[in-house]
């Protein structure tokens, strides 16, 4: 466990030591910003109209919800920049010699890198909240959808993260770790959509409902309309769990070589 | 301390290390002397457990690098070919990191990141950002690095590469101090540096062990002792004179130089005193008589060099 906390204070250490975290938590800042100003705007116009009785039908809650998927969305974006350094940078510096011959386990090696981006990911999410605090003060927003929401996007990111880890240990190379880590993801999010257009099937299996059931955006859907489902959150945390398997394995394999 | 025996590494199909089997007892420092490419460094990888080997054992402290590689790796400390270091740390920070992650508990930290800042000279870069730092001082935080939990071996690879000269001297000054409390296996090319430290050496050449032995046997191998005589005037029959004396065994003259001769013999005084009174009686006129000590270069090349003749 030491090895774990040794491993998580010094990514996180490395994170602030260069611009990347600044800039990445700053562009993020800034899209939320403006997003949650055009929802601002949205709802003082449908508020404005619902008064004289003209619209019907949106609710803040409605509006949260397209927020926080944009959120969801958006944190794809910011991913790949905070993962692409996990192990690729390691491998070019040639200190992966350094963990390996050190007494820690691979896999403390990879849960340490994986907290790491987890808390840096947490210090965004954790100011979002700012966007909650508006709501309250001048809305009536559902809180308990709100904390479902929330959880939705912890889960989320963790499977993005694990994602962005194991394509990290597959290169030597930040940039292309990122790019194939946003790649990667902007696939995931739209099998969904893909999915739902494909009718075809093979046997008994159904090739359209499996790539929706494999997107993430579904998942988070339900958590954004304040459900909480076990097959999502089994989703969620075995989307991670085996790709976290897969970066340890392949980080060990470095060693076979 | 350190056993290895039939250790082989493939890659593929090319075989990196063929069935090499040596030991290091402890307290001495062994010479890794090879060219590059030779097979060194696979050596120290599997010996650090950094990699696997495809046939052989090796075990370090007792304990098997394949079964056992957390209580090895506790034991060993390692600087490998380039120095593992992240740039984007202060010294301070960096050993610190270090110090974590080899389990050295917070009160210790401080007392063993001196220690080795005060032994490796680092005491005016301490608070300096790595990547700012020279080739030689990266050299150094490498090897306080594989110091800072006091590890009975240290396994360096090609320490002195790319320091200057003044460098070089405080490295090895600084490996010899290790002696007697550490085991030390040390890989070089360069082999003045291996004179100069270790007390017994391995070659490796193509991932085969071509010699093992202490330095100091070195030179009079099967008691042979070689003589050079300079003289004034070389006499025809000098050669054939000292071939007929009891106890010499073969006599070369000498192609640079013809007042030169090497007489190979036995390793006895009265041998020795036997060809200088016959050189004297031959009136060529002595001018030098001293022993030629096989140095290691001709040694290491005899045995490289061997190889490449008959290729």
């Amino acid at each position: 466990m030491s090895g774990v906390r040794a491993i998580v204070k010094k990514e996180l250490r490395s994170y602030f030591y260069s611009p990347v975290a600044y800039v990445i938590i700053g562009l993020f800042l800034f899209a939320m910003g403006v997003i949650f100003a055009k929802f601002v705007d949205i709802y003082q116009r449908y508020n404005a109209m619902q008064r004289f009785g003209q619209a019907q039908g949106i609710t803040l809650d409605k509006l949260a919800m397209y927020l926080y998927q944009n959120m969801a969305f958006i944190l794809c974006f910011v991913t790949p920049f905070l993962t692409m350094k996990l192990f690729a940078e390691e491998k070019r510096q040639q200190t992966l010699e350094l963990l390996f011959t050190a007494p820690l386990k691979g896999g403390e090696l990879v849960i340490g890198k994986f907290l790491a981006s987890y808390a840096l990911m947490l210090i965004m999410v954790v100011i979002s909240f700012v966007y909650v605090l508006f709501m309250i003060l001048w809305g009536n927003p559902e809180m308990p959808i709100i904390g479902t929401t929330y959880l939705g996007l912890l889960l989320a990111l963790s499977c993005y993260i694990s994602l962005g880890a194991l394509i990290s240990a597959m290169t030597s190379s930040q940039a292309i770790a990122a790019i194939w880590t946003f790649i990667a993801l902007l696939m995931l999010w739209l099998m969904q959509s893909i999915g739902q257009g494909i009718t075809w099937s093979l046997g008994p299996l159904q090739l359209g409902p499996l790539l929706t059931y494999l997107s993430p955006p579904g998942h988070f859907n339900s958590f954004a309309e304040g459900l909480i489902q076990v097959k999502d959150v089994v989703y969620f945390v075995s989307f991670t769990a085996f790709m976290l398997f897969l970066t340890h394995r392949v980080v060990e394999s470095n060693r076979w070589r | 301390m350190i056993e290895v025996r039939n250790l082989t590494k493939k890659y593929g199909d090319r075989v990196a290390v063929d069935h090499i089997s040596f030991s290091v007892n402890r307290g001495e420092i062994l010479g890794f002397l090879g060219q590059n490419g030779a097979g060194k460094t696979t050596t120290m990888k599997i010996l650090t457990c950094f990699m696997s080997a495809t046939e052989g054992s090796a075990s370090v402290a007792g304990f098997d690098v394949f079964e056992n590689p957390l209580e090895v790796k506790k034991r060993i400390g390692y600087l490998p070919e380039t120095p593992p270091l992240y740039p984007e740390f202060l010294v301070s920070e960096y050993l610190a990191f270090i110090a974590d992650l080899r389990n050295i508990p917070k009160r210790d930290q401080k007392k063993k990141i001196d220690a080795v800042v005060e032994r490796c000279y680092l005491g005016d870069v301490r608070n300096r950002l790595i990547a700012n730092l020279s080739k030689g001082y990266r050299q150094r935080v490498g090897i306080a690095q594989a110091l800072i939990h006091d590890p009975e071996v240290l396994i360096l690879d090609e320490p002195t590469v790319g320091l200057d000269p003044k460098q070089v001297t405080e490295a090895r000054g600084l490996i010899k101090s290790l002696r007697s409390e550490r085991t030390v296996i040390y890989s070089t090319h360069i082999l003045s540096e291996v004179a100069a430290t270790c007390d017994r050496i391995v070659i490796i050449d193509r991932g085969k062990i071509v010699a093992q032995e202490a330095l100091n046997s070195m030179g009079s191998a099967g008691g042979t002792t070689r003589t050079e005589i300079v003289v004034q005037k070389m006499n025809e029959n000098m050669v054939q004179v000292l071939k007929g004396l009891q106890g010499v065994k073969n006599v070369h003259s000498q192609a640079n130089g013809q007042n030169r001769l090497i007489v190979e013999s036995e390793a006895r005084e009265d041998v020795m005193a036997e060809i200088a009174r016959t050189v004297v009686n031959q009136n060529a006129g002595l001018i030098r008589m001293s022993p030629v000590q096989l140095a290691l270069e001709d040694y290491y090349l005899n045995l490289i060099g061997g190889r490449s003749a008959q290729q």
